[in-house]
């Protein structure tokens, strides 16, 4: 073995200790949530995940807590984000690359870039001050005006705080995101498959609706990756969701999520004896969330034959 | 530096003569920004007859054949002076998506979509001009290209399959096969073995002799050797300049430019 190739080959001694960094600390976070999540394990069992409750007491056998309605919100949630975020991010990127003109292409993606950095915060100001009243009056009153039949509108709008809210504002912020990573693999697409479809004679939207195809995978990555961001994003949706335990399948009803949940009761959790490892078992579910997201991700990538 | 001259030589001469030409351009001249590309090309290609535009890397030759669809208008610094004429009509004058029907372009890289099947690849060209209908004349023109393209044998049983997993040579009969579907009067085809090996390039040369028969070949390569096997004409271009043009044969035994000699023989190129 050459002098350069033992250099080459030691080298990985000196990446290790990064990737067991980097392993060590999810492996740890994992398990310190794990261990204080045991005390509510052993005073209640998995009930903590199948229930709707929340009661605080000072006498700890009163105690009893259930997230079920802050893990359906999440979800629910961040469904809608993606559901809304899909369209947008797509668009968006199919217009900077193949139709923006030269001179707007830059700015378009510098100023989508700064909004996928801005502190969520901002977009929850925002959303509590200026999104959540437009949505009542323009959408959420009309669709309960006229639509109420429909279960998915049937609850009454009455401050606006809602899934609908947090879903939209959650798919307005994780947009630029998405758009991002979608836009980037479109714009790497190598130029020949773009002289082929044009050479067959497509049309510009013709070739759009080929090549976006081509860039599934990435689609996929890039709502993965938002759909992570949504479930975990914290403060501006507690300011636009209503904070209240209630599981509902209505769009415009109040609810809650596991991170706002977490922020909200942090503060006064360590007056009783079981709601800080409530909390944390709340946490823990995000990690399984995670997880399942990822998994069921492989799995869509693996249908297209990505990854083997 | 001598310019291949007008007199007595069809492929120059400007339409005096009744004959209508596959391709035919007048004074073309390409720009990339300030780079002046092909310098004053005047070129006729006659039909059904494989043409050969030989050359080094580099002088243009990819370019002008990428002016002949107007597949080079994808390139917004790439501009054209002069005109071109496919079976005497400019295709200026043409909406560019009939252009591109008419005369096809098979490329250097393989390039048939990858997660497409084998099948829908194919028949692509087909359904973006709804040049048939029904499901089932999709199937038959399918199954008709991929006989033209000598890959029928190969894929029949795995028409659903997706194009990557057929191996480089056989993506390039697949990008022919796609060609031919769409029955185009031109077939353009810019250095299509450069990337394949030898068995894949004598399978794609033969596939050339065999298509001559109905459709015009313009063949771009910089291998002299290519161009000898496979064309009936060749031009030779040299930094943008076409420099000699007339039958391979002639050519081959006989350069009439220095620079057409050299570069035959090998000392410079």
């Amino acid at each position: 073995m050459s002098k350069e190739e033992r250099y080459i080959d030691t080298f990985k001694y000196f990446l290790l200790p990064f990737c067991l960094f980097v392993f060590g600390l999810f492996a740890l976070m994992l398990a310190v949530y794990f261990s204080a999540s045991i005390p509510i394990f052993q005073h209640e069992g998995i009930k903590i995940y199948t229930t709707n409750i929340w009661r605080a007491s000072e006498n700890p056998n009163k105690e009893f807590y259930g997230v079920l309605a802050a893990i359906y919100g999440s979800v629910y949630t961040s469904v809608l984000a993606i559901l809304i975020a899909l369209p947008l991010s797509v668009s968006f990127a199919v217009f900077v690359i193949d139709y923006a003109p030269q001179k707007v292409k830059e700015p378009l993606i510098v100023a989508t870039d700064v909004m996928a950095g801005l502190p969520t915060i901002i977009y929850g100001i925002w959303g509590a001050f200026v999104l959540v009243p437009l949505l009542k009056k323009y959408v959420m009153d009309p669709l309960y005006a006229y639509l109420s039949f429909i279960p998915l509108f049937s609850f009454k709008p009455v401050t606006g705080y809602s899934y609908f809210s947090a879903g939209v504002l959650l798919g307005i912020m994780v947009t630029p995101f998405a758009s991002a990573i979608i836009r980037e693999a479109y714009r790497s697409l190598p130029f020949m498959y773009r002289e082929a479809i044009y050479s067959l004679g497509a049309t510009r939207y013709e070739a759009t609706k080929i090549l976006i195809k081509e860039i599934k995978p990435a689609i996929v990555a890039g709502l993965l990756l938002a759909f992570g961001r949504a479930i975990g994003e914290t403060v501006a949706v507690s300011l636009v969701i209503g904070n209240t335990f209630n599981i509902s399948p209505s769009l415009f009803a109040p609810g809650y999520t596991i991170s706002s949940l977490i922020a909200n009761q942090f503060g006064n959790a360590f007056i009783y004896k079981y709601m800080v490892s409530a909390l944390f078992a709340a946490g823990l579910s995000l990690f399984f969330i995670g997880l399942a997201v990822n998994i069921l991700g492989i799995l869509i990538l693996r249908r297209y034959g990505h990854v083997r | 530096m001598m310019i291949a001259k007008e007199e007595n030589n069809i492929f120059l001469k400007q339409s005096n003569l009744k004959q209508n030409y596959a391709i035919s351009t007048e004074k073309l001249n390409i720009y990339y920004g300030d780079h002046h590309v092909i310098k004053d090309v005047s070129l006729n290609i006659p039909e059904k007859v494989v043409f050969a535009i030989m050359g080094p890397s580099g002088c243009g030759k990819s370019t002008m054949l990428r002016a002949f669809n107007r597949l080079l208008e994808l390139n917004e610094k790439a501009k054209v002076k002069g005109d071109i004429k496919v079976f005497g009509k400019s295709i200026y004058k043409m909406n560019p998506i009939k252009v591109r029907r008419i005369v096809g372009m098979v490329f250097q890289h393989p390039n048939p979509f990858p997660h497409m099947s084998i099948r829908d690849n194919v028949a692509l060209g087909l359904k973006l001009n709804k040049l048939v209908k029904s499901k089932k004349e999709i199937n038959e023109r399918v199954e008709w290209a991929l006989k033209k393209a000598a890959l029928w044998e190969e894929v029949k049983n795995k028409l659903d399959e997706p194009a990557s997993a057929l191996s480089g040579g056989q993506q390039q009969r697949l990008c022919i096969a796609r060609v031919v579907a769409m029955k185009p009067k031109v077939i353009l085809m810019d250095e299509p073995t450069s990337n394949l090996d030898p068995i894949s390039t004598k399978k794609i040369e033969e596939l050339i002799d065999e298509l001559k028969r109905e459709v015009t070949i313009v063949i771009v390569t910089h291998s002299p050797a290519q161009a000898a096997r496979v064309s009936d004409y060749v031009a030779f271009l040299y930094l943008g300049k076409l420099i000699e043009v007339g039958s391979t044969v002639d050519m081959f035994e006989n350069p009439k430019e220095k620079l057409t000699e050299e570069y035959l023989t090998g000392r410079m190129g």
